[in-house]
């Protein structure tokens, strides 16, 4: 039963660093398209003025 | 250089992010309820249909960052060194959960975290070297962090060899490897299937997470620029 503890605790951190990674990265990437997005914006005003 | 929009297709498509999911639940049965139990070692030797994949997948990241890096330093086609950069920040997660779950499984089995004999201390050198490689690709400057962040992944790669061969060529405690280890190496078929599954899991995910980081190296790219391109037209007055 003890094993069987430390296996759950094994596959926790592994899930918790390899889901954590793709959730940070992801995120990194929606914040850059808005980052772009609102810099292709203050480029186009930027023009039309 | 091509426009970034909202309207960009998502780096990872929906069938392969899906599929991804799908067959990490399936191993995730397969290795708690379906596969038998080791004789010896008793449950916590399912931490083996992790680890070994993890290790695995990291060695490709190893093989296609490498490879990348020398196209980069033949072609000077910035693609390659952002397929570079992602394949080696995977490097450094696959490493992690390679090496942390095998202390793990140590610590019941051996009854230590750690040992430095030669697979743990060149598994840790691999992560060493592509977390330094992280640290120094922020630390060099624009121009020249190419092919510098190259050169030091070529070299990194030349450790993979080095761990696969070290429990064949040095008397370790990691364990004998089961699959092409000899006369007395071999796994039970169940014990096979699993192993190769999860190693199909892990290159899916694996896939999955390259072609997100390497979508971020192209965005910050286009970020940089645009960000270059407006400074310059403020400059000029235009």
């Amino acid at each position: 039963m003890e094993n069987l503890n430390w296996l759950f605790y094994a596959y926790g951190i592994a899930f918790l660093l390899l889901f954590g990674y793709l959730f940070q990265i992801g995120r990194r990437e929606s914040a850059l398209r808005r980052r772009i997005g609102d810099l292709q914006a203050t480029v186009e005003e930027h023009w039309k003025k | 250089m091509r426009e970034i929009s909202a309207a960009d297709p998502p780096a990872v498509p929906i069938w392969m992010a899906g599929a991804a999911a799908l067959a990490m639940m399936v191993h995730l049965y397969l290795v708690f309820v379906w596969v038998p139990t080791e004789a010896t070692m008793g449950i916590i030797q399912r931490v083996f249909y992790f680890h070994v994949p993890a290790a695995i997948a990291s060695f490709v990241a190893c093989f296609v960052g490498g490879v990348a890096s020398i196209l980069y330093l033949v072609k000077r086609d910035n693609k390659w060194d952002d397929l570079s950069l992602a394949a080696n920040e995977t490097v450094v997660v696959f490493e992690a959960v390679n090496i942390v779950m095998g202390s793990i499984w140590a610590r019941r089995v051996w009854g230590i975290w750690w040992t430095w004999d030669a697979k743990l201390t060149s598994a840790f050198l691999l992560l060493f070297l592509y977390s330094a490689y992280l640290l120094i690709r922020r630390a060099t400057p624009v121009e020249v962090r190419g092919p510098v962040c190259a050169v030091i992944c070529i070299l990194g790669m030349l450790d993979v060899p080095l761990i696969y061969m070290s429990n064949r060529i040095f008397r370790t405690m990691h364990p004998a490897p089961v699959i092409g280890g000899g006369e007395n190496s071999g796994l039970d078929p169940r014990m096979k299937i699993v192993l190769f599954f999860g190693l199909f899991t892990m290159l899916l995910l694996w896939g999955c997470m390259v072609r997100i980081r390497r979508r971020v190296a192209s965005l910050e790219r286009a970020a940089d620029d645009l960000v270059r391109r407006t400074n310059e037209m403020i400059d000029q007055g235009v």
